[in-house]
């Protein structure tokens, strides 16, 4: 057993722990995208990051991927985490604005800005799509291609796989393509509440009898501002 | 090559080939690392060994091809021992002469290296700076080795380290070696090698262990690995042998880039070698010690340097890091412990066991020992690879090995570490080279990159590089990483373009800082260095860019436009008369002069010429384009009337009074442009005619006096401005009689006509006067106050005209000019002086003065030019001068302007005669009576005003030219006095001062000229004017310079490479493109 402690709580747990599951084990939350109970951890994301160690040895760690280590101190909410958290958010808002998932967790963060030029991409590039297909599918039909810029999920050379079974789990998993937010187009919505981010909430009379999932919904809040 | 069974073989075998070796043996060594042979070492090394076997010379001399020496920005060059001369940048055809001249053991003097600041030769390669300066205990072993033969290794006492720890037997014994020898990773992150050593060694070996050679090395404007691979592989395959036996290990991996062929080449052959003489495989020199070495080539991931990310290739998966724990040494290729040094660390290894640990450790400075190898490339004299002792300061490696800048521009920062590292300011440079001091600084040590940047990089645009390539190279799995540097290209590409915002830059601080803190590896927490690190010390270049839209550099094009344009004082735009010039409209190309220039003859030839030396044709190697000769040519040409300037009506109103101080330049430029804008104008002058320097000051022979009146006439002559002249400020009238008088604004340009004293005792002697004093005299009143032989202390312009004039007047015999510092060093224009020195004035000085024209036309006048001189006693008899008594100054260390500061030598005092001495280290403002008037000075005398608005302390009051900047050029005097008649306009018009700033890029479409292929073939070259000879025009104050034909002119302006169209044929594009639409949609 590895002893260590979160936030001043200390806490006993089996070699090999990872931090989220030391921190989710007392309760602490810690937002993740990329993390799935049954996959291998990534550390894609990098929301899960945790302040460890002291003084000037202080740094952020990906909590889904570091293991515990005897002694070692964790603060899963320290100014630290937080302003980078948000600046985490606030360019993932920037690139898959429409994502449910990405808009109620700038929400939960209070982002109320997004300073950056705006993208409508569809992928975040977590890779729970590709770890599914290759841990519980076992097909590994997928696959992370390039590197930087034009990092992409695919099949190799954008070929039909043969070994996809159209199982659609890469699908289920994705917090960035299911859920979509579809702004103005009531016959499509699925919650409707509010647009993009430039021009925000459009003719929102119209989504009167629909229900927004988010609380409150980032467009509006920022139009606010 | 025999197999080796045991300790004692290796020995004698190397006892053998030491014996064999003939130390005395003539001997030519040239270097075919990968920088000599792009520039030419497979011919040399062809050719010699050619002329060796031809002239049957096998025997008598020897050959060495070997790997890179460092000095790059010689090669090809040839080395020969046992002379030790260093004929650098050899040609094919003079390899004949320097191995005739070897075999009789004398010099090729013409081909030895030569210093190019002082031109001094050197006969031993050991005393030439670049080298002297170095300790080169490994790089110095590539002279000695042919890397492809592994005799020449062992007999340089090659695997004696190795010799040593397995007869030792104790592998404990090696990892305490090395830790106490307190070496740290090269590759950049310093970590202690010694303790990753210990920390492989503890780890279970029942499955085997990786030592793994990292030679991944991809920053741009780094190969000091590269050099070493290629010039010295069997110092790695040694340096991890003794790794493989003190920690366990079973296999070794040297992980090396693909675009290293050469390196590749030299490895594989090495490693060959090593098998065959049984120093590599199992039962190594019949021990039971077994270690091989295999090569595995990377793809060019740049990530695959870091070590988890290079696991990862080696396994042949996708190269992306991994969460470190479990670090490397616990698991790491395979699941097996594995330890990573960079290529430079397993070099050092072996001198360890050569020098003694102890040893070893006294390299350098404390926790940072040995010596590291950087590669010193950019804006520099010496490019190439240097290896110094830790803790030497930049300033060090910089100007003493390196030379220090390359031109005219000073250096302004280094860039160490690659893409993950920072820039370093040149106000920092005392900062010693060592892990710690750079990580604070906020730059790294990384692998060794050194980049010098001069005033012509821009720093932004720099970051903006670096950041264009990590967005490439980060591997992509880090959201912050792959997002965020895509993100800070995205700003910072916006801010080059002119459409960044101060709050751009706090986004990008935390944006840079919030990559930093949340990313998994090395790549991508220092990928924000670049950034960090310029909006950390750069910041005010950020702010041009941002608030004034300005790139002072030059390079940020969309903010540059054309860049002879940016760089004028007045906007000029000079690309499109010139284009005018080559269509034949000359009275178009006068019109555009003029209405960016009052005085366009007088700066036809006096200008400053910004526009030229930032002529992008003088950027690309060729010479400018003749700018201020092309607009003599206009303005010699073309009658003023055919300029009409706008007047603004006044529909009714009232006229408003201005009155300007001082009738020069700013002052008469202020005048007339107010006068257009509708005021009414007071000039009030202390003289008795209008002008200013440019008339007592710039002698006729410069600037022929007819021609200024008729350009000062043209301005005066206009119902809006009358002039007062014999009316002095402070004397005659005071700021607020002319306020109260009427005037609802006063622009103060009095100029700065006060010269600077000697501050030695004597000055008053009869015969010294002031550089002011004696150019006025002369040139308002045709004094000539020189006699006999003259001195002049000084090196700027007013300098060399007092020289120019001294030497046309009649009682003169001799004129010498005194300077403290080299003639490279002079502030004078270079044409200026090169035409003194036609004049046969005498310039004496360490450094030839080539390409400084000025200088060289005072000379031709015959004045003589005395540098690293400085007066210290004026020595008088009877009241009158006899000579003076001067200390010879010699260059010391560089001072914070870039240069190097002149220091006496002492018991140098030596004595000039003379009868006159003028006195010309520089002028300020007559400004005393200024104080009282409510204005504030600086130290200088000059007016502080609002840098922007020209506005000083007194919200009427304005002021503006040399008495504001202290003494400048015309087209800075004429510059300020049109930007004061702007503000004052503003002002009196209640608007705000500060106009938004606006980017000029050039608009008007001119056709480029149609160039055959015949013109493109012959290089035309810049068109110089003709001049009067310098003998005949040494008594006359004619002008100098004469016109240029109308043939000339159009094939000078041919030459211009019309930056210009950039913008111009886009905008016409896209209206083509619009105007297709429309017809299509129509």
């Amino acid at each position: 057993m590895i002893t260590l402690k979160i936030n001043g709580l200390e806490v006993s747990v089996e070699k090999g722990t990872t931090i989220l599951e030391a921190a989710r084990f007392l309760g602490f939350p810690i937002p993740t995208l990329c993390h799935m109970d049954g996959l291998t951890p990534y550390g894609a994301c990098r929301l899960c990051v945790v302040e460890i160690g002291d003084g000037p040895r202080a740094k952020l760690v990906s909590s889904c991927t570091y293991p515990v280590e005897e002694g070692l101190k964790v603060r899963t909410a320290s100014s630290r985490v937080l302003k980078a958290r948000k600046m985490i958010l606030e360019l993932l808002l920037a690139s898959c604005p429409q994502s449910k998932t990405i808009q109620d967790l700038a929400s939960a963060h209070g982002i109320r800005q997004q300073r950056f030029k705006q993208e409508y991409d569809d992928c975040i590039l977590c890779g729970l799509c590709v770890r599914v297909c290759q841990e519980q599918m076992m097909a590994k039909a997928i696959g992370f291609r390039n590197r930087g810029e034009k990092r992409s999920i695919g099949t190799p050379f954008d070929v039909k796989s043969d070994v996809c079974r159209l199982c659609g789990g890469c699908m289920y998993v994705c917090p960035a393509c299911q859920l979509r937010c579809t702004y103005n187009e009531p016959e499509k919505a699925i919650c409707g509440g509010c647009a993009n981010l430039t021009p925000p909430c459009v003719q929102k009379e119209q989504f009167d009898d629909m229900m927004c999932y988010m609380s409150p919904c980032v467009a509006c809040e920022i139009k606010k501002d | 090559m025999p197999r080796l069974t045991s300790i004692n073989e290796l020995k004698e075998l190397r006892s053998v080939l030491f014996n064999a070796a003939d130390k005395n043996k003539p001997r030519i060594v040239i270097c075919a690392g990968t920088a000599c042979q792009a520039s030419g070492s497979n011919g040399i090394i062809r050719v010699a060994k050619k002329y060796i076997i031809g002239k049957r010379l096998i025997g008598k001399v020897g050959l060495r091809v070997t790997g890179c020496h460092g000095f790059c920005e010689m090669g090809p060059f040839i080395l020969t021992e046992p002379q030790q001369a260093f004929y650098s940048q050899v040609k094919l055809s003079d390899i004949p002469r320097i191995i005739e001249a070897l075999l009789a053991n004398k010099y090729v003097e013409d081909l030895l290296y030569k210093d190019p600041n002082t031109q001094e030769k050197y006969y031993n390669r050991d005393d030439i700076p670049f080298f002297k300066n170095q300790q080169r205990s490994i790089l110095g072993m590539n002279q000695k080795i042919d890397p492809i033969r592994i005799y020449d290794y062992i007999a340089q006492e090659g695997y004696t380290a190795l010799e040593q720890v397995l007869s030792k037997q104790n592998p404990e014994w090696i990892v305490e070696q090395v830790k106490s020898s307190q070496l740290r990773g090269r590759g950049g992150g310093g970590f202690p090698t010694g303790l990753k050593w210990e920390l492989l060694a503890k780890q279970p070996g029942n499955r085997g262990k990786f030592l793994v050679c990292n030679a991944d090395e991809g920053d741009p404007g780094a190969y000091m690995d590269r050099s070493v691979l290629e010039g010295n592989p069997h110092s790695i395959i040694e340096g991890m042998l003794i790794g493989a036996y003190g920690t366990g290990a079973t296999e070794g991996i040297v992980y090396v880039r693909n675009e290293y062929p050469i390196a590749v080449k030299h490895l594989n052959i090495a490693l060959k070698q090593a098998r065959q003489l049984g120093l590599l495989g199992e039962n190594i020199l019949g021990t039971d010690f077994s270690f091989d070495i295999k090569i595995v080539k990377g793809a060019g991931a740049f990530v695959c340097g870091e070590e988890t990310a290079l696991i990862r290739s080696v396994e042949g998966k996708m190269g992306e890091p991994h969460q470190r724990p479990p670090f490397p040494v616990q698991k790491g290729i395979d699941g097996k412990p594995t330890a990573i040094n960079n290529v430079e660390t397993w070099a050092n290894i072996p001198l360890i066991f050569r020098l003694g640990a102890k040893k070893f450790a006294d390299i350098g400075t404390e926790r940072n020992s040995g010596t590291k190898i950087f590669s010193l490339v950019g804006k520099i004299k010496n490019t190439g690879l240097v290896e110094v002792p830790m803790g030497i300061s930049i300033k060090d490696i910089v100007y003493d090995i390196g030379g220090g800048p390359v031109g005219k521009a000073k250096i302004k920062a280094v860039q160490t570490g690659g893409p993950s590292g920072g820039c370093i300011p040149a106000k920092q440079f005392d900062l010693p080279v060592d892990y710690d001091s750079l990580t604070k600084a906020g730059s790294i040590m990384g692998s060794g990159g050194m980049i010098v940047m001069d005033e012509n990089t821009c720093m932004v645009d720099v970051a903006k590089y670096f950041m264009n390539f990590l967005k490439d190279e980060s591997c992509g799995k880090c959201f912050t990483c792959r997002k965020g540097t895509q993100r800070m290209h995205e700003i910072l590409d916006d801010i080059s373009k002119g459409k960044g915002t101060l709050e751009h830059l706090d986004l990008l601080k935390e944006l840079a800082e919030a990559v930093k803190d949340t990313t998994m590896c090395g790549l991508g927490q220092t990928a924000s260095n670049p950034v960090l690190s310029t909006l950390h010390y750069f910041q005010d270049e950020y702010h041009q860019h941002v608030v004034d839209k300005k790139c002072n550099s030059f390079v940020c094009k969309e903010l540059v436009g054309a860049p002879c344009q940016a760089a004028c004082p007045l906007g000029t735009e000079v690309w499109r008369y010139v284009a005018l010039i080559e269509k034949g409209k000359y009275e178009e190309a006068y019109r555009v002069i003029r209405e960016a220039n009052p005085f366009p003859s007088a700066c036809a030839r006096v200008c400053g010429r910004n526009c030229e030396s930032r002529c992008n044709l003088a950027a690309s190697g060729d010479e400018a384009i003749a700018i201020r000769i092309l607009k003599r040519f206009i303005t010699d040409r073309i009658s003023p009337s055919v300029y009409k300037p706008v007047r603004t009506k006044l529909n009714g109103q009232k006229q408003r009074k201005v009155a300007v101080v001082g009738a020069g330049p700013a002052g008469l430029s202020a005048a007339h442009y107010l006068s257009l804008l509708g005021y009414g104008v007071t000039i009030i002058e202390a003289g008795k005619e209008p002008g200013g320097m440019l008339l007592s000051c710039i002698p006729a022979y410069r600037l022929p006096r007819d021609v200024a009146h008729k350009e000062i006439e043209l301005l005066l002559n206009d119902e809006n401005i009358d002039v007062r002249f014999n009316t002095a400020l402070g004397k005659d009238v005071t700021i607020d009689e002319l306020l109260k008088g009427g005037y609802n604004a006063v622009f103060l340009a009095i100029g700065a006509d006060k010269s600077w004293g000697l501050d030695l005792e004597g000055e008053d002697t009869k015969g010294v006067y002031s550089s002011m004093d004696f150019l006025k005299a002369f040139n308002l009143r045709g004094e000539e106050l020189a006699k006999g032989h003259v001195g002049i202390v000084g090196g700027g312009n007013s300098a060399v005209d007092a020289a120019r004039v001294a030497i046309r007047q009649k009682a003169v015999k001799s004129v010498t000019m005194l300077y403290r510092r080299t003639s490279q060093e002079m502030p004078a224009y270079a044409d200026e002086v090169e035409a003194a020195i036609e004049e046969g004035i005498r310039l004496e000085t360490l450094v030839s003065p080539v390409g400084i024209r000025y200088i060289k036309a005072a000379q031709a006048e015959g004045v003589k030019i005395e540098t690293f001189v400085q007066p210290v006693k004026i020595d008088a008899k009877h009241g009158h001068l006899v000579d003076i008594k001067c200390v010879r100054n010699k260059l010391g260390d560089v001072d914070s302007s870039g240069r190097r500061k002149p220091v006496p030598i002492p018991g140098s005092e030596f004595t000039i005669a003379l009868d006159t001495l003028i006195v010309a280290i520089g002028e300020h403002p007559d400004s005393d009576c200024l104080t009282s008037m409510g204005l504030e000075l600086d130290k200088g005398g000059r007016v502080k005003v609002d840098a922007k608005t020209l506005r000083t302390g007194r919200q009427e009051v304005f002021a503006g030219g040399d008495l504001v900047t202290g003494p400048n050029t015309v087209v800075e005097a004429i510059a300020a006095g049109k930007r004061a008649a702007q503000v004052i306009d503003r002002y009196l018009q209640g608007k705000e001062l500060v106009e938004l700033p606006k980017i000029k890029l050039p608009e008007i479409f001119i056709e480029p000229a149609v160039v055959s292929e015949e013109e493109l073939e012959n290089v035309v070259k810049r068109a110089e004017p003709a001049a009067i000879p310098a003998e005949s025009r040494k008594k006359s104050f004619a002008e100098v310079e004469l016109s240029l034909s109308d043939e000339q002119a159009k094939r000078e302006a041919r030459r211009c490479l019309r930056c210009d169209l950039e913008f111009t044929q886009r905008a016409k594009n896209e209206e083509a493109k619009y105007a297709a639409v429309e017809d299509t949609s129509a």
